[in-house]
This record gives C-alpha cells, structure tokens and sequence, in this order.
C-alpha cells in the first residue's frame, strides 16, 4: 500500500450539505464505526501504521491521511472513493461499506478544515448558560429552557402539558413503581393550588416506595440475583444487600457515599454492619460450584466480570472489550482491563464447589431485623445477668469435655466403659457445682432463646480482604497464558492516575476516584449517572446508549444539557432525590407523551417494567403486601419449570400467606431460570449488567396477564371487592372498577362492551364480575405509564 | 452492513407474525423500510431452510462413537504421553494420574464412505451415508455451563444470542401460530447435567426471538392453558373485549404499540389451541410412533424428535432438541448404553421420517455434545473420561451437507484435532452458510460493538462438507 502516490481524481458532487458539522456528532461516529477496527487505539490490530484515533496522526504530514481545508489533497478521501477494490476504504471484506451521505460528510468536514475535539465523554462536563427561547413564557425552568430551544430549532411546538390523571400516574409509576389511589388522583384533579404538584411530588419521594423503585433499576444494573448464575445455579445469600439498596435510596444516601460502600464497604474505618453489607457488592457476579473448575480459569473469568461490571456502572464504558486486546475503538488498554481487575483481587471469594443449597460462599455475616437486634441485645443482657461471664466459660469448658468424653463412651468397648462414665460423673459433680440447677436451667433456656432470634437472622455475602491474588495481563485473554507482565492496581492510564503514597492501591482508592470531581472521574460518572436518571423520567436517555458512552455510542443529543444536569447533580452533592425534584419540577417532564404530529414530547409513553406489572395487579387488587425487605419470596410458578436445575435437584416451593402477594422486586431472583412472568415481560436475568430494558409485546407475555395463577387470583379478589364497595348497580361498580385500575370513569363503548361480558351466572357476585375485573387488568392502559 | 437495534424501535414488536405483522425478520423489515434492497448478509441461495440441533449434552465420548484410534487400544493403561497433556486444560483430573483408556467398544466401517461408527450406535451406522462425521472439532471452554453458552451463542460470556435466535433474525420465521425457535428437553437416562435457559435466550436481540421451552408435561407452554372453569369460548370472548377496548381507548391515546399488543393477543389465543394440539403426538400412525418408539406424552427423546419433525413441517425455523446424561466420568460402558439405547433410534427415524416427506433436502440436522472426552482413563464409579475440547466428533446431514462422508481427523490418540480442525465458529459458519446467510456480514450493533455468531476472529465456512 502506497499513501503516498499521486491522487488525480475527479469528485462527485456533494449530495447533502449540511450545517456546519460538529466532530463528535457528526464526524466521530463515522470514523470510529469504520475505520478505528483497524486504524484506532489496538496496537496489534493497527494496519499501515495508520491511527485517525488522535488528531496528531490522522493529520500527520508524511501521512496526509487528512489535510486541513483540503479534501483533494487527503489520502481519506481519495480511498473512500476508489473504484479499485485493492484500495477503497472500508475494504470490502470488511462488510462496512461508508454511504454515500457518510463520504459527504467526511468531505465536508475536511473541506471546512477538519475540526477536531476531544471526545465528548471524556471531557469534563462544562455549564453552558441555558439559551432564550423565543417563547419566554413557557417556562422558565433552565432544563426548560434547553428543550423548548430545541424543539423550536426544529420548527416544532411543545406538546401540551399531560393532563392531571395522567400526571399523576406518571408519578406515582415513576417514584413508587405503584398505581396511585383514585382519591389521591381526585384530590390532586380537583385542586386548584399550583403548588399541588410539588405537594404530591415531595410526599411520594418520602414514600418508601420510592427507595424500591430506584432499587429496581439499581439492581439491574449491579446484577443482583439469588442465585449463583452458572452450572448447578444454586441459591447463595445477598438479600440483604437488596434491602441495603432500598434504605439507601430511601435516606437519600449521596450518591458517592453509596458508590463507596458497596465497592469498599469493608474498607471504611470502623465499617458498620449496614456497610459490610453494602460490600454484598462485589460478591454479585455469577459464580460456578461445578466439580472439575479449574481455579486459575475461574479467578479469571471473575476478574474480567467485574472489570465489565464495575465500568459499565460508574464508567458507561466497555472496558470488558480489553479483556484479549487493546480496546478497538476506545482508548482502553489491555493493560488498563487487568490493572482495574487488580482492584478486586483483595478478594475473598473463590474456588467454592459442593452441592449444598444454599451454596457456601464464604465470607458472610448474619444480620438481624431492628426488632431481633433489640431483643438479642436484651437477652444478652440477662444472660449475663443471670450467669456471669466467668460462670459462663467455665460451662462452657466443662459443657466441651463432657461432650468429648460422651463420644469416647460410646465408642468405648463394654470393658472399658465404666472408666469413662466415671469421668463423665466427675464432670457432672463440677457442672453442678458452677451455678444452682433453677440457675442453670434459667440459664439454657434463655440461650435456646436466643438462639432462636439468632436463627431468624439472615446470611449475607460481603467482601473481605486477604492477601491479594497476582493479577497478570493474560495476552488474548487466555489465562493460561503466564507471559503477561504482573500489573497492580491502576485506573485507566488515558484517564490520568491516584495520587497516593501507598505501596498497593485498594477498592476504596478507586471508589473515591470514581466519585472524585476533582482528582477523579467523578464529573464524568456524575454524566452517566444523570442520564440514566433522564432515562428513567423520560423513557429514552439523552445519550442513547446507557452503558457505552464510549466511541461506538451515539453521541447525546443535547450534549449542553446533559453536561449543565451532570453538573448539578455534583453541585447538590450527589443529592438524588434533589436532583430527580429538579427535572420533575420542569414543564419538560409534564408534557404529555405520544403528542401528534409538528408536537415535539420529550415523554415517552412505554410498558410498566415486568416487577410494576405485577405490583400493578397486585395493588389495584388489593391483594399487594407492601411490606419493605426481607427474605426473597416465591409466588406461584409453573411446576416443573425448575427440572432443568441439578446439583442439586429442586423442587419449587411456592410461599404461603403474604409471600405470596409480595412486590416484584422480591421475587426469588433465579438467574437461569428467571420466574417466566418476570421473563415475559422482559426483566433481565441479572447474568451481567443491565441499564436498558426491552419493551416487548409478546403473546408469551399476554398468556401471563390472561392464565397465570397470580394474576387470577388478583382478578378474582378485584372482582370481589368490585362488588362489596362499588355502590349497587352496574354503573357504579363499574366506575369504581375503572377508577381504581385506570383513575378514570369508563366511557359509554367501554361501557357497553364490558356490560356484554357481564352475565349473571352465579349467585355469588364476585364470580359474575371476574371476566369484567380480568378484562380491566388485561388492558393496554391499565399496563401503562404515559 | 450494520443493523442497528435500537430497543424502542424494533424491539417492541410480537415475536410471531400474523395478520397484522409480517413475519419476516426484524433485520430484512427495516432494510425493506429503508431502501428495499436485499440485506447483504444473504446469499443469493440457500441450501437449507431450517435447522434441527440434536444436543447431546454432557459431552459423547468421541472414542466411542466415531473416532476409532488403533494406537489408543495398544496404549491401554499405559501413562498418558506428556507431549499430549501438557500445558492443556484438565478439568476433573487435575493433579491426577492420567493414563490411556482404550477403546471400550469395537468400531466398523459403514455406508459407501466406509466411515467407521462404534456399536453403539447401530442405528446411526445403518444412515452412515446420510450423514457427514466432523472428527476434528475444537471448543474453548471445557466445564459444562461455559461450554454449551460457547456452543450456542459463540462465547463463554452471558448475554449474547443463542444461534436459534441468530438464525430467526437473520431470516424470519414461516410459522404461522409458533414461535420460530422452539426448545425441547426430554426425560429420560441417567442423573444429568444441569441446562440453563441462557442457552435459548434472545441475549442483546428483541426478546421474541428467544427459543420458547415446549415442556412434555404440565403446560406445554407456560400459562397457555385457559383457567380452571374458563371455557375457550369464554377466553374467546374475553380476549374479544380486551382487544376492542384497547383498540377503542387507543383513537385517544395513540400508543403505536396498542396494534402490535392486540396482535399479540391474538396470537395468545391461537396458541392456547395450536401448540396443545401440536404437541399431542397421539394422532400420529402407529408405523410413526413405533419407527421412532415413542409414546405419547412420555417426555422421551424418541417423541421429542417426532416433535421436531412436526415443528419442522410448521415452518419452525429452528429446532433445538437437548438430551441429557452423556457426562460419562465413570460407569461410560453402562451409560453409553443408556444413552444410546434412548437416542440412537429415533435419531435414525427422525432422518428417515424427514427423508420420505422430501423434507431432508432443505433441513440441516446437527448432532453433537458441548465437548469430547479425554483418551484419559477416569475412574468415578468404574470406568469413565473426563471433560475434552481439544478434539471431539459431531455430525451433519441434509439441508445441503454431502452424506457419507468423514471430515478433519484428530492424533493418534484422539486428542488434538491434527487434520482439517473445525472450530465451533467454523461450525457455526457453515450452519450459516447453508441457511443462506454469509456469516462475516451477519452482524447486529450492540454496545456500539459489531457482534457475529462466528466471533472476532476469521471463521471459515467448511466448503467440503457441502454437497
């Protein structure tokens, strides 16, 4: 290949010409999607010692790959265009040819000087004022100010703002994951006050439901699950890290704060239970129990899940694509994936085989509920009361010896026995001798006591830390491979370095370099973290792609607004709950969803997630149980659905009582065989990190909401409390049965399409009103947050 | 040539087509929207129209099977080369003695090809020129799970499309009230692995492309039953209403997902009757049930495989058939017959059965494990081998495969795959191929990644395997 011989060449035409264009908007994504595979930052994979990654090379003089002003002169150019198939650019065998309108706007963009910036996600995020809108009186909210900008550069009006009913679901869908009540919906129609709104805003976000709607997400993302993923995919114990979650998001945690427990809640001076749980964190990965694993094969394939895990979180980057080589298209080293995996090599967490249900996974603690906490500490109390500390070891010793010699009686031949039961006779008389009988049977009884309290407590995973394991880069990713260099704990090299004496650099460095805004990333994470949270309140996230704001992602479209909201989230200190406030409290949020046409709606109306579409049910059923935490719970299933499982085999038990009508995000969480109602309405099975679920609309998932148990058990009781408070007629009973499941009165189709289903075939009313209540649960609105 | 998945825009569609929803893929939808040209990943024909995969989980010993080594009976019980083991992964004989196993069955020569086939399998041996034997596959993952997640989906990391559901995106479905990727797991044999639904899962494509588990007993479809005391009638006019009224309600709300719901519901409905009777192998001529030797309702592989044929005569497009139980670590002689004894049969009916409607011609039938077996003795409970990746057999036939014929050849010893090596990529390349589909281009955008079946490195279509 020869880039430096002559170009003669005649161009086309532009066929589009554009505004002026914006490198990262424009001109990246082309270059990263077709030419960074092979002239990017992977050294091994780089062909003619090309890079058009960095500015420097790709306008090298001897190169002149790109010349400034001078599309004629730019080799780019010339082989983008060539007829000859040795030399065109793309290479045909690549299968990414460039489009025409791409070849234009490459062009264009060398022709106005090639421009270069710096990629958008690796810049500090920098306020921009917001701008004038010709229309001051829409709002003068400053996301508001963005937006309506936006939409009348586009020639389009604001969608009207949503109407109250809706509104007022929306919240409550967005903030609790729960329907609203129809009075609450009443009241806040009929109120005329315009501080109602953030009246019913405030009060939901000190609901603690809203910690469970935030938990949902969270855990999504983190994959937590209740079960170990590969092989045997037996249950290991982490629920209470989910309930750590919750309260976190409910106590409104900062968010740094909450990075730094669950990456090194260990590792904080004098770590608190609740942060060890936190620490739960980093036990969440999939793991293996299966005979015959190879350690080595498994420290590896654990390293590089946490590597993904912990960058597509807090970095929206794939650092996991550096596993076998250089990253393709972002500046992520080899060496950079397996220092990061160097952070989590402290970790106590390996090589556990055996059948046993739960799985042993050691290090965990048992944590107790406020209320056990309180009676174990009282009991502790009056067990020292009753026996002094003292008396206690000395049974204790003597209890120990008598056990020993019990064991050696039995084994002992008959001649032999005598001896032994003489022993155990002396130990007796010394027993007897520690406290007076009424004492010690006092005593025991109050250690059965609190052994009993201590049963009830639940088993947690946590992190520990030992002797660091010897992380080496593993060349190709292949572990079995000890040529690679031993590399220690390090961040990203492109993203600078942790300034520290120590001799080994541990989880809570990097945790604080995450969340730092100064030394750290923290201002780039905080961009990540703001548009997920963008993404939640409006179904679609400002940068698209949620988990790679790398080169291959889309670049945001609103990149100053994204940057102003990462800005403010720093500002008000990783203060959630205020920052969510804030982007409710524009005119933005309110605006009603799926507007006609020449409307611009930056709401989308979509599916409630699968755990909603059951607490939906649920509530509107009046069947929810809307306790907070606890053990995961097991609602119906199909029998059988878990005969795949072995190592040991299961069988399913469904919970009784109120387990069984418990919210969806305490559902057993079974990674391999995920419940098929959550399934069918596309949860993830928590296998890896998940910031973006599909919205399908599947017959699969019509099947659960028409046949399963769960849902018509919940059309059942629906029906019946239809009946016992919907007034006496039909009309009435039917009002009623739309305001709670739709905050709204039927309209006369709907009337009297429901009033053809209705047949009085019973004497018992709530057996007439089912097919009603079951149709009601079933529609498309019902199962919407708009 | 990129198909970029964006979740709002294509992923909100139902799985299967009907009425109101074409059929055809999600990848030759957009591209039919965008500019009405062939996608490029098509070739101008294709050899086979769908795929049956026979899964014998656990891992076939080759040796066995179909890879007959002479030197390996003269090395019995001798200590195992070092030139052969070391440096390679072992799985449960780690730290272990190992020595030669030899062969614990005779072999003989088949078919016009001459092809040797162990007694195991006097079934297999009679249809030797029906099928292609592929002696020389290498795997990369050598413990179960990981393994089949390699074999299905082309990597050991979860979350990444299953090659049912690959091919369903690639090309569509023609099945007009089933999925287009259906799993079936029969019972039967001994104490087995375990299988995770990772295996059929539609990873980072829309979520109708998952395989669908057709259970053998309870519901064969989860929920696809009506309710107690619900009539079909009653379901019928339930799902009527909820359909009107979304359709009502929808004039004021103008959700563009409402038609592909109502869609969905009707296809709900005529699932509850179609995969009932579809499933229902009763009806079937005795001559059928006893080629086979299946029984109605029994959950066998034997009915799974006349299952497969039916679901293949519906337009399924792919068909993934699991039996479990081949993880031989002792006790190979007593568990082979098992196996066999379960699966050899009604493999052979199910070629044959396929053969007589014209239907081989254009269905690609894939049969192997996630893995071979060590030459190496292991003894868990009598005679056994351990976990092996470095070369194993599967085989092919129909839908475009040259019958009768041995491919790739593996060491003296039946551990490195030496001659002709088949990578699973490789595999999955040639599967592609025959469908029609060229795998280099076969691509799908997620993380702002190009993701292929056949993986980052080059995958060759196997050419000499196609007739």
């Amino acid at each position: 290949m020869n880039l430096l011989k002559p170009i003669a060449l005649s161009f086309l035409p532009l066929l589009w010409t554009y505004a002026k264009l914006d490198f990262n908007r424009d001109v990246r994504p082309i270059l990263s999607d077709k030419c960074f595979s092979c002239h990017g930052p992977d050294e091994e994979g780089r062909k003619a010692d090309l890079r058009l990654d960095i500015e420097e090379h790709a306008k090298d003089d001897n190169m002149l790959a790109i010349v400034e002003g001078e599309p004629e002169e730019s080799e780019v150019i010339f082989r983008i265009h060539s007829d000859d198939e040795d030399e065109l650019m793309p290479p045909p065998e690549i299968g990414k040819p460039l489009s025409e309108k791409e070849k234009d706007i490459i062009e264009q963009w060398i022709a106005e000087g090639a421009p270069w910036a710096d990629h958008w996600a690796y810049v500090k995020p920098e306020w921009t004022d917001p701008p004038m809108p010709k229309n001051s009186d829409w709002s003068g909210h400053w996301i508001d100010r963005f937006t309506l900008t936006d939409t009348e550069n586009k020639m389009l009006v604001p969608a009207k703002d949503a109407d109250p009913v809706s509104l007022a679901r929306r919240l409550h869908f967005d903030l609790t994951g729960l329907p609203p009540e129809s009075k609450t919906v009443k009241s806040f129609v009929k109120d005329p006050n315009p501080t109602a709104y953030k009246a019913l805003v405030d009060q939901l976000m000190d609901s603690d439901h809203f910690g469970e709607r935030m938990a949902v997400y969270w855990l999504d993302l983190v994959r937590f699950a209740d079960t170990v993923g590969y092989h045997g995919d037996q249950p290991h114990n982490i629920s209470p890290y989910r309930d750590w979650v919750i309260r976190a998001f409910n106590d409104n945690m900062p968010y740094d704060q909450f990075t730094r427990e669950q990456l090194a809640g260990d590792l904080l001076p004098g770590s608190s239970v609740q942060q060890k749980v936190a620490s739960g964190y980093n036990r969440l990965l999939q793991t293996t129990h299966e005979g015959g694993l190879q350690l080595k094969e498994y420290d590896a394939i654990y390293a590089a899940d946490r590597v993904r895990n912990v960058s597509e979180v807090w970095m929206g980057a794939t650092v996991g694509c550096a596993q076998c080589h250089d990253h393709k298209y972002d500046p992520y080293t080899i060496n950079d994936h397996y220092s990061l995996a160097s952070f989590f090599a402290d970790l106590a967490d390996r090589g556990f085989t055996g059948n046993k249900l739960p799985t042993d996974r050691p290090p965990e603690i048992q944590i107790h509920t406020d209320e056990n906490s309180l009676k174990l500490r009282d009991l502790t109390k009056e067990i020292d009361h009753t026996l002094s500390k003292k008396k206690q070891s000395e049974l204790k010793n003597l209890e120990d010896k008598k056990g020993k010699l019990s064991q050696s009686l039995k084994k002992a031949k008959d001649a032999n026995k005598t001896q032994w039961q003489e022993k155990i006779d002396r130990i007796n008389q010394q027993l007897a001798q520690v406290a007076k009988p009424a004492v010690l049977q006092k005593y025991r009884k109050l250690l059965r006591e609190k052994k009993g309290v201590e049963d009830k407590g639940r088993w947690t995973m946590v992190s520990q830390a030992v002797k660091p394991r010897v992380m080496r880069v593993l060349p190709r990713g292949n572990w079995m491979d000890d040529s690679g260099p031993i590399v220690l704990p390090a961040v990203p090299e492109f993203l600078g370095k942790i300034d520290s004496d120590k001799k080994r650099l541990d989880r809570l460095d990097l945790a604080n370099w995450l969340t730092d805004t100064e030394d750290g990333i923290g201002l780039l994470n905080a961009r990540v973290l703001a548009n997920r949270i963008w993404y939640l309140l409006f179904g679609k996230g400002l940068a698209p792609d949620l988990t790679d704001f790398g080169g291959q992602g889309t670049p945001p479209d609103h990149p100053q607004l994204l940057d102003n909201l990462a800005i403010s989230l720093v500002e008000k200190d990783w203060n959630l709950k205020a920052f969510i406030k804030d982007i409710l409290m524009s005119r933005t949020y309110r605006q009603a969803s799926l507007p006609p046409n020449g409307y611009k709606s930056f709401q989308l109306a979509r599916r409630l997630p699968a755990e909603f579409v059951r607490d939906n049910t649920l509530a509107v059923s009046g069947l929810l149980v809307d306790k907070i935490g606890g053990p995961s719970v097991k609602p119906f299933q199909p029998t059988g659905y878990y005969r795949h499982l072995n190592f040991p085999k299961r069988t399913y038990e469904e919970d009784s009582g109120e387990s069984q009508w418990r919210r969806g995000l305490y559902v057993h969480w079974q990674r391999q065989f995920l419940h098929p109602m959550l399934k069918a309405f596309d949860a993830p099975s928590r296998e890896e990190c998940s910031a973006e679920r599909p919205q399908s609309n599947t017959p699969l998932a019509a099947l659960v909401l028409l046949n399963d148990p769960t849902f018509l058990e919940a059309a059942k009781s629906f029906a019946q409390k239809i009946s016992t408070h919907g007034g006496n007629t039909f009309e009435t009973k039917l009002t009623y049965a739309f305001e709670e499941a739709l905050s709204r009165a039927p309209d006369k189709y709907e009337h009297e399409t429901l009033a053809s289903l209705f047949t009085e075939h019973s004497n018992k009313a709530e057996e007439n009103w089912t097919p009603i209540a079951r149709a009601v649960l079933n529609l498309a609105e019902t199962n919407l947050r708009r | 040539m990129n198909i970029p998945l964006s979740t709002t825009t294509i992923n909100r569609r139902a799985f299967l087509g009907g009425a109101g929803l074409s059929l055809g893929s999600a990848a030759l939808n957009m591209l039919m929207a965008n500019n009405s040209t062939k996608p490029r990943y098509l070739l101008p024909k294709a050899r086979a129209k769908r795929v049956i995969f026979l899964c014998m989980a656990g891992g076939p010993s080759h040796l066995e099977t179909f890879d007959y080594k002479p030197k390996l009976d003269q090395l019995h019980n001798q200590p195992m080369p070092e030139s052969f083991t070391k440096g390679q992964p072992i799985a449960q004989l780690q730290g272990k003695e190992l020595k030669v196993q030899g062969h614990l069955t005779k072999f003989k020569k088949y078919g016009q090809g001459g092809q040797y086939i162990s007694d195991y399998l006097p079934w297999t041996a009679k249809m030797a020129d029906d099928i292609a034997i592929i002696r020389s596959m290498v795997t990369e993952q050598i413990n179960h799970d990981p393994a089949h997640t390699f074999m299905n989906t082309g990597t050991a990391i979860s979350g990444r499309p299953s090659m049912g559901a690959w091919v369903n995106y690639g090309l569509g479905s023609e099945a007009e009230d089933l999925p287009g990727f259906v799993v079936m797991t029969s019972v039967g044999g001994r104490n087995p692995q375990p299988i995770a639904s990772r295996q059929w899962s539609a990873g980072f494509l829309p979520s109708r492309f998952q395989g669908v588990e057709f259970n053998s007993t309870g519901d064969p479809v989860h929920y696809v039953r009506n309710p107690k005391r619900v009539s079909a009638q009653d379901q019928k006019k339930l799902i009527n209403t909820i359909t009107a009224l979304d359709r009502h309600r929808n004039l004021t709300i103008n959700d563009p997902e409402t038609d592909t719901r109502i869609a969905a519901y009707e296809m709900a409905f005529k699932m509850q009757t179609s995969v009932p009777e579809l499933m229902d192998v009763s009806k079937e001529p005795q001559h059928i049930l006893d080629m086979y030797g299946a029984v109605p309702g029994d959950g066998s592989y034997a009915s799974n495989c006349l299952l497969a044929r039916k679901l293949a005569e519906k337009g399924v497009r792919f068909i993934h058939l699991y039996h479990r139980g081949w993880d031989h670590h002792g006790g190979l002689e007593k568990y082979m017959d098992t196996c066999c004894q379960l699966t050899d049969k009604p493999t052979w009916a199910l070629i044959q059965d396929l053969k007589q409607r014209g239907m081989l011609d254009d269905t690609l039938v894939i049969w192997g494990g996630e893995f071979g077996r060590t030459p190496m003795y292991q003894g868990k409970g009598d005679i056994g081998r351990d976990h092996h990746i470095k070369g194993f057999s599967m085989w092919m036939a129909g839908g475009g495969v040259k019958g009768g014929i041995g491919y790739g050849e593996t060491d003296e010893l039946g551990y490195h795959a030496v001659k002709d090596r088949v990578h699973v990529h490789d595999m999955h390349a040639t599967m592609l191929h025959l469908l029609g589909i060229k795998h280099e281009f076969f691509t799908v955008k997620h993380q702002g990644l190009d993701w292929k079946l056949t993986g980052v490195d080059h995958s060759h279509v196997v050419k000499d395997l196609i007739a």
